[in-house]
C-alpha cells in the first residue's frame, strides 16, 4: 500500500505527503501554488478547474489527490510558456474572448486537448470540445472563434 | 474533523482484502462521490467510513471482446473509454457519449455509475435493455448476476460489504432496429430528466424481438418483458393496432414520482414514436 503519492505535475516528478481524498484542486492551489486553476462549482460541471491528466482533459474539484499516483498533470502554468499555450492563449488575447477571465484557464485547456486530438476543427466541434466549460461573460461565441484562430495560426503546431 | 481511513490498493488481490477487512467504501472516478461527500472549497471531503481509491488498480481498466461474442468490460473503464470503443453496442456508447461533458466522462467510470445506482444514471438503462451482468469478487470468491437484479431501488444495490464490482459483460445483441433519447436542461452537461432506448429485429415483416427501458422515470430503470411480449411475433402491418395496449403496458412499467404527467407523456410519446418508425417500414438501423 502506498503512504504517499508520486506523480508527475508539469514536468517534474512530485510526492505528496498526506491526506489522500484531498481534493487535487486544492493541493494544486494550496500546495504548490499552482493558483491557474479555479474552483467554480466544485461538482465538476463548470471546467473552472480543468487540466490535462494522461493526455486527458479532467475536472481537478472532484479527483482525490490519491487517484492521480502514476500519473503526469499539467496545468494551465505549464503550458503557458510552451508554444502550444502561447499561441491559445495569443489567440484568445487577439480575439477578444476574454471578459473577467476566470474561466479562461479551464477553458485554455480544454482547447488544449482539443486542437492536440483535432487540430481542424469544425465549428461544432469546438462548440462541443468546451461543452463542458462555462463563460458566464462572452456568450461563447468569440471565444469559437478564437480557438478558430488558434487552429489556423498554429496549424504546424497542431498537426505535429 | 477525524480523518477517515484512506486505501490506496495497487492490485485487486489488495482491494478485496481491503473490502473484507474494513469494508471500505469503493471510489471509483469520484465524480459521484467526491460531490457528494463535498464539504466546500479548501476542505477535504469528509467520509463517515474508510474509503478505498481503486483507480490504481489496473486489472479492472479496459474493454476486450470475448471467444463467444461476448463483451467484458472492467469496472474502472471510463464512460469516454466506452463511447470510444469498437466491440460496445451503440446504445451503451450512445448513453455514455451523453454523460456530462468532456472532463467528467474522462474520471466517471461503469463500475461507479452502476453501483452508485442513482435513478437517473445513464449508464445502467441501456445495460439492463442489454441484459448486462455484473461480475461482484470478493476474497472469498465471485459472483454474476443481471445488472437489473444487481440494482434494487434508489440508491440500493446487493452488493454485499465485502464486494467489489470487478466487470460487466454485454452478451452478444444484435438488433434491426435501435432508438435511443436522452432529455436533459441542455445538450452537454445535464443530468437525465428522463431516458429511454428501445430495440427490435425484424425479419420477414414480424417483431421477433423488442425491447425497452426507462431511465429516470422510476427508483430503477423500467423493464417488462411481459409488456415487451405485446409486441414480439406481431407483423409490421399489425403494430398500428396493438400499439395502444403496449403504451398503456409500459405505462404500468414505469412509476415516476416527480413530474409523473410529464415523464409519462413523454415516455409514451418517444416510444410510439420508435413503434411508428417500424411499422412504416424503416430501414435497418438506428432511428432518429
Amino acid at each position: 500500500m502506498y503512504s504517499n503519492v508520486r506523480f508527475k505535475l508539469n514536468g517534474e516528478e512530485k510526492c505528496y505527503e498526506g491526506d489522500p481524498l484531498r481534493r487535487l484542486l486544492d493541493v494544486l492551489r494550496e500546495d504548490y501554488g499552482l493558483t491557474g486553476s479555479k474552483e467554480g462549482c466544485g461538482e465538476g460541471e463548470c471546467g473552472a478547474c480543468s487540466i490535462v491528466k494522461d493526455g486527458e482533459l479532467v475536472t481537478s474539484c472532484i479527483i482525490p489527490i490519491g487517484a492521480v499516483n502514476g500519473c503526469e498533470l499539467l496545468t494551465i502554468e505549464g503550458i503557458r510558456d510552451t508554444e502550444k499555450g502561447k499561441c491559445i492563449i495569443d489567440a484568445y488575447a487577439e480575439g477578444g474572448a476574454v471578459q473577467c477571465g476566470f474561466c479562461i484557464p479551464g477553458m485554455v485547456m480544454a482547447t488544449y486537448c482539443l486542437l492536440n486530438k483535432n487540430p481542424d476543427p469544425s465549428e461544432e466541434e469546438i462548440r462541443v470540445g468546451i461543452s463542458g466549460n462555462i463563460c458566464r461573460c462572452t456568450g461563447y461565441d468569440l471565444i469559437v472563434e478564437c480557438i478558430r484562430l488558434a487552429a489556423q495560426k498554429g496549424a504546424k503546431l497542431w498537426n505535429k | 474533523m477525524e480523518q477517515v481511513k484512506c486505501f490506496m490498493p495497487q492490485t485487486l488481490a489488495e482491494a478485496l482484502k481491503i473490502r473484507k477487512e474494513h469494508h471500505a467504501v469503493v471510489l471509483a472516478g469520484g465524480s459521484d462521490l467526491m460531490v457528494s461527500n463535498s464539504m466546500g472549497a479548501g476542505i477535504t471531503p469528509a467520509f463517515n467510513s474508510p474509503v478505498m481509491i481503486l483507480t490504481g488498480v489496473k486489472e479492472l481498466k479496459g474493454i476486450r471482446k470475448n471467444a463467444d461474442g461476448s463483451v467484458s468490460i472492467g469496472a474502472l473503464t471510463t464512460s469516454a473509454e466506452i463511447s470510444r470503443s469498437e466491440f460496445v453496442h451503440p446504445l451503451l456508447k450512445d448513453a455514455a457519449s451523453r454523460m456530462g461533458a468532456i472532463a467528467l466522462r474522462n474520471s466517471a467510470t461503469i463500475g461507479g455509475n452502476i453501483g452508485n445506482a442513482s435513478p437517473k444514471g445513464d449508464m445502467p438503462q441501456p445495460l439492463i435493455l442489454l441484459d448486462a451482468k455484473v461480475i461482484l469478487k470478493s476474497v472469498s470468491g465471485e459472483r454474476m448476476m443481471k445488472v437489473d437484479e444487481f440494482i434494487l431501488g434508489s440508491k440500493k444495490t446487493a452488493l454485499a460489504d465485502d464486494e467489489i464490482i470487478t466487470e460487466i459483460i454485454l452478451p452478444p445483441q444484435e438488433f434491426t432496429h435501435i432508438f435511443y433519447r436522452k432529455i436533459g436542461m441542455r445538450r452537454a452537461n445535464a443530468i437525465s430528466k428522463l431516458t429511454l432506448s428501445s430495440a427490435a429485429t425484424v425479419k420477414d415483416g414480424v417483431v421477433v424481438d423488442f425491447r425497452a427501458s426507462s431511465g429516470a422515470a422510476g427508483p430503477k430503470v423500467a423493464r417488462s418483458r411481459a409488456a415487451e411480449e405485446l409486441l414480439i411475433g406481431k407483423k409490421l402491418s399489425e403494430l398500428p393496432a396493438v400499439k395502444e395496449a403496449f403504451l398503456d403496458a409500459w405505462n404500468g412499467v414505469i412509476s415516476p414520482h416527480a413530474m409523473p404527467e410529464y415523464r409519462r407523456n413523454t415516455t409514451r410519446r418517444m416510444l410510439a414514436y420508435f413503434i411508428d418508425a417500424l411499422a412504416a417500414g424503416h430501414p435497418e438501423g438506428r432511428v432518429e
